[in-house]
């Protein structure tokens, strides 16, 4: 099990957002700093076989500027904050850092480690779930051209030693020898979406406020450090599987992300409910609690209430594990996302109706969320109308309501991202009426939040597009009519006067009034034949966490 | 804000003076002398000391927990001792003290109003205040006129006056079963738990009971209004006490120019609109959703909702809160730009044990080889602290959807107790039970029938909401497993189920 305690080095990672004004505060809490006396002597003897100048030359200092979209008010962004973390070149024009270094950045700047040379770099690739990203520098002909690329080192043997790289502000680098003390899986950026992860042991002395840093063995990259617990002193490293993989999807051109079998799960190690099943006490198997619809494991004939034996012809034990050749027992949902990549086909074998049947299913890449995960790097949808603003649901907006959000946040909103399934059949998205701002033309309905929107002038609302598109067009009696879910009253605005309060909004300073995405006419029926075309490399769809997300809490358990 | 109710709690103290039942009038030997009526009024207002034992709704076939504290009380009639609710709730035994006596008189609830806060006492030998006044009902009290509020509050042992005016009157929640609202009188006087269930008296009359404060503000005491009172008494004369009665239909202002005018009206600031209507309620079938409400039994409704009563502006619903069940109601409203009239039968609202506080009960619950359920109550949610969205969602709608209609009860899995039988169970709690042997199961009644008096197949099989699949039982093990959690955990009855 994970330990709960990980926390990430330097400054800690949560924006927090509070109260109604969605202020974004900065946590300044310095983690990790331990006495350093003994570390340093270990970090002495720890010298093995690769020396400072082999690898550091392939470091580089990466800063970033971050500026998220502020929840409540959608037109504008929050205080930007920084990180800085340390980049590995690993060709010209490819340095692999973490989605969390540079999500929702504004501003990216790549540094030579005595900080004397700079050059702005832009992202080529990010996977927020995977936790990757590909930057390359703005130009060419900058420092980083005059910089060796590291190698890529293959999966390593538990026991193994890696060395962490850190760089001192001088510039002199900093090695801290570690073992490899076990693999599993874990979440590091997203939660619910957990990968391969090396968990290594060794006393860290911090250098420097790094939100990644390399990890070598053997004088090759091994994988990027996302956290360290000075408790436990041991380290989260992403994989080298799950870098290779990421890599060979970024390359091609166009980034598909991780692909995902569609269907949620439950360990069965109830004894009585495996006998009820008819399944044996000794074998494995999970129960399949939800098969997300036109997913590979929809379209490979798995259904609710079967029990999934094996994937890719590994058996699958009771609890949900595997045992991978290299690292012992795993969690089966690395078996996909590991080395397999959008389009491969796998064996999978499960129990129905009392005997093992066995299919085949072409992996694909998550489909588009009714309620998004996270929204990094894609500003949020909104409109406004005469003072009524309208945004598209996403669990960051929610997860703005603070530490509390799941108490704190609307019940209407919080039940749809629970329960998708209750509003896929008539939406491709929640569109809600977040807030009123208060205009003459408000009146009565000032502190109205949070209410789901059913139709806009007699046109149900699938979409912010739908929203828009029903809201330009003149109502014939001159009159809006907003139709709200639940027992709200229907909202009425008068056209002429909202169309003067918006352009009244401008004028007192508002940068715009409406973000809306450019969406086919029709996205829901358009998705199913585009899949994995449409997925810009910038922005890869999210997917469901469902299956992460239990086999996260199974293993809590 | 939140509301504190005035009574003094104290843990149970084994040191109480044993109380005298030949209850000696020590005061009385001038009361044949003219009085000034201020005494008179004073030896009216008694003590009122409670021993409770408080339910345990984590571990519902556990006694619970001994408490007990003090309030005021006041003679309103021959043996009619009128308290707040919520200081004799719970309540194992209940003394009342009279002014400068030392005799601890017994008394025994008649009736208790949960909903607006009111008890009726009686003591169980009426002659030791027989000698009393009962203090007289007055009417409502101006605004900014002085009140004089009476009780044992804190502080001290003898009885305590404090004086004010009144700040405001009000419609405004009572916090005893945090579901209902009433006409309050909100006072600037001092007043402080232990005051709870005092009289508060103008010109010699009572123009309400004290009963709450709020604790972030300053002098606000909140009191409970005659007409409230009154209602109160006219609802016990026939022998029980019933419930307020509700409309079942809820309103929206009608502030907004443009909502007017689309929906057709004048802008002169009247009618409201109708947004939601309870089914099987006093409305249901008789208005429609986005009717306009414009006069309740003649009183005209202005755009927010407000009536005027004998020269106070209050809200549309204190005409149905001082009518009874089965008295109709007369509505004047718009629908489709068409005026009509409706008459109305009220009732009370349905499911109530959701919404509020239960007291005064033993809780319900039932354990089935190690499963422990219980039905959803406020207590039972609070205890156990369920905030999932299922559960909130379901509490949300359960009026509004009529989800009372299939399920009296909604029950939930508590827990389930360790056993040899239940240890490779999920560890599922608070989940909400939907059905047996896919059965819906309506309430606590059907599911003991479903499960102790029906013969099971070779699977007992629960579905539990947001849990994606069935918790099973082997029947035949079943028996044995309750017979040792219950040994295991001193539990007397499988089952505890009210009539």
């Amino acid at each position: 099990m994970k330990s709960p305690s990980l926390s990430p080095l330097g400054l800690a990672l949560s924006l927090t957002f509070t109260g109604i004004s969605f202020g974004s505060t900065e946590a300044t809490q310095a983690t990790s700093t331990e006495p350093v006396g003994e570390v340093v002597a270990a970090v002495i003897e720890g010298l093995s076989s690769e020396t400072a100048e082999d690898v550091t030359k392939s470091f580089v200092r990466v800063n970033a500027t971050l500026q998220s979209f502020n929840a409540g008010q959608p037109w504008q962004r929050n205080s930007p904050t920084s990180r800085s973390g340390l980049g590995t070149i690993i060709s010209k024009t490819e340095i692999l850092i973490t989605a969390e270094m540079v999500a929702n950045q504004t501003y990216l700047e790549l540094r030579s480690a005595d900080n004397f040379e700079r050059v702005q770099a832009e992202v080529v690739a990010i996977d927020y779930k995977a936790n990757l990203a590909l930057i390359k520098p703005t130009k060419e002909g900058s420092f980083i051209d005059k910089l060796p690329a590291l190698e890529l080192g293959g999966p390593a043997e538990i026991g193994d030693q890696a060395t962490i790289w850190q760089l001192e502000s001088t510039g002199t680098p900093l090695q801290t020898l570690t073992t490899i003390r076990s693999v599993d899986t874990s979440s590091t950026f997203l939660p619910g979406n957990s990968f391969l992860t090396y968990i290594l042991r060794g006393s860290m002395q911090s250098a420097s406020s790094s939100f990644t840093l390399p990890t070598v063995r053997d004088g090759k990259f091994l994988g990027l450090l996302t956290s360290y617990d000075s408790d436990d002193q041991t380290s989260e490293v992403i994989a080298p599987e799950i870098i290779a993989t990421f890599l060979r999807d970024a390359r091609d051109g166009s980034y598909k992300g991780f692909p995902t079998l569609g269907c949620a799960t439950q360990s069965i190690e109830d004894l009585i409910f495996r006998d009820y099943l008819g399944l044996s006490e000794d074998s494995g198997g999970l129960f399949i609690t939800r098969v997300q619809e036109d997913s590979p494991a929809d379209i490979a004939g798995l259904e609710k209430g079967d029990v999934l034996l094996s994937v890719d012809g590994q058996r699958i034990d009771r609890r949900g594990y595997f045992k991978h050749p290299r690292y012992g027992l795993l969690p089966w949902t690395a078996i996909i996302r590991n080395d397999k990549i959008v389009g491969d086909e796998i064996k999978l074998s499960f129990f129905r109706d009392g005997e093992e049947k066995s299919t085949e299913a072409t992996l694909a890449a998550a489909p588009a969320q009714l309620v998004p995960s996270h929204i990094h790097d894609s500003p949020p949808p909104f409109y406004i109308k005469g003072g009524l603003v309208f945004q598209e649901l996403s669990r960051s907006y929610l997860t703005a309501f603070g530490d509390k959000w799941s108490t704190r946040a609307p019940l209407s909103l919080l039940h749809a991202l629970e329960n998708p399934t209750d509003y896929e059949d008539s939406r491709d998205h929640i569109v809600f009426l977040s807030r009123v701002i208060p205009t003459p033309i408000t009146v009565g309905y000032d502190g109205f939040g949070g209410i789901v929107v059913d139709s806009v002038n007699d046109v149900a609302i699938r979409n912010i597009n739908d929203l828009a598109a029903a809201l330009q067009e003149k109502p014939s009696n001159g009159i809006h009519k907003i139709e709200l879910a639940g027992a709200t009253p229907t909202l009425y605005l008068d056209a002429q006067y909202s169309d003067l309060i918006d352009k009244n909004f401008l004028e007192q300073g508002f940068p715009l009034l409406s973000r809306i995405p450019e969406r086919p006419d029709s996205l829901k029926k358009q998705a199913a034949q585009l899949e994995s075309k449409e997925i810009e490399s910038e922005t890869p769809a999210p997917t469901p966490e469902a299956t992460d997300e239990i086999a996260e809490e199974k293993r809590a358990s | 804000m939140l509301l504190r109710t005035l009574l003094t709690a104290s843990l149970f103290s084994a040191s109480l003076i044993p109380f005298n039942l030949s209850a000696e009038t020590t005061v009385s030997s001038s009361s044949d002398e003219v009085r000034s009526q201020e005494e008179a009024i004073f030896d009216s207002v008694l003590r009122i000391e409670v021993s409770t034992l408080n339910p345990d709704y984590r571990t519902p076939w556990n006694t619970g927990g001994l408490g007990g504290g003090n309030g005021t009380g006041f003679l309103i009639g021959p043996n009619q001792i009128l308290t707040n609710a919520h200081v004799v709730s719970n309540a194992r035994r209940i003394l009342v003290t009279r002014r400068n006596s030392a005799s601890k008189l017994a008394a025994t609830i008649s009736f208790i109003a949960h909903d607006c806060d009111l008890a009726l006492l009686t003591l169980d030998d009426p002659s030791a205040i027989s000698d009393l006044t009962p203090l007289e009902i007055g009417g409502m009290p101006a605004l900014d006129s002085e009140v004089r509020a009476i009780g044992y509050p804190v502080g001290g042992d003898r009885l305590s006056v404090t004086r004010g005016i009144v700040s405001r009157i009000d419609f405004r929640p009572y916090s005893h079963s945090r579901a209902d609202s009433h006409l309050v009188i909100q006072v600037d006087a001092a007043i402080n738990p232990g005051n709870s269930g005092g009289p508060a008296i103008q010109g010699g009359k009572i123009i309400g009971v004290a009963f709450q404060g709020l604790t972030q503000a300053d002098n606000t005491g909140y009191i409970i209004p005659t007409p409230v009172i009154r209602r109160f008494l006219t609802d016990i004369e026939d022998g029980t006490y019933d419930q307020y009665v509700d409309l079942g239909a809820t309103t929206f202002p009608l502030f907004n120019p443009t909502m007017r005018k689309a929906l057709g009206l004048k802008d002169d600031g009247r009618g409201v609109l109708v947004t939601s209507i309870l089914p099987e309620g006093p409305c249901d079938g008789l208005l429609e959703v986005d009717d306009i409400l414009l006069t309740i039994d003649g009183k005209e409704i202005d755009s927010a909702g407000n009536i005027n009563v004998d020269g106070e502006t209050l809200v549309l619903h204190e005409i149905v809160e001082r009518k009874f069940a089965g008295d109709t109601i007369i509505l004047d409203i718009i629908r489709n730009g068409s005026k009509e009239t409706v008459s109305a039968t009220l009732k009370p609202l349905p499911g109530s044990n959701i919404r509020s506080i239960v007291y005064d009960k033993r809780p319900e619950y039932l354990i089935y080889g190690g499963l422990v359920f219980q039905p959803l109550t406020l207590n039972a949610q609070s205890a156990h602290r369920l905030t999932d969205v299922t559960t909130r969602k379901l509490t949300a709608d359960y009026l509004s959807e009529g989800i009372f209609e299939e399920k009296p009860q909604i029950i939930f899995l508590t827990r389930i107790e360790n056993d040899e039988l239940t240890s490779t169970l999920p560890r599922v709690k608070g989940r909400i039970l939907n059905s047996v042997n896919g059965e819906s199961v309506r309430d606590m009644k059907h599911l003991k029938q479903l499960l102790y008096e029906s013969s099971q197949p070779e699977f007992t099989a629960f579905e539990l909401e947001a849990t994606h699949r069935p918790l099973v039982l082997p029947s035949d093990e079943v028996e044995a497993a309750t017979q040792r959690i219950m040994a295991r955990n001193s539990i007397t009855n499988p089952f505890f189920i009210q009539d």
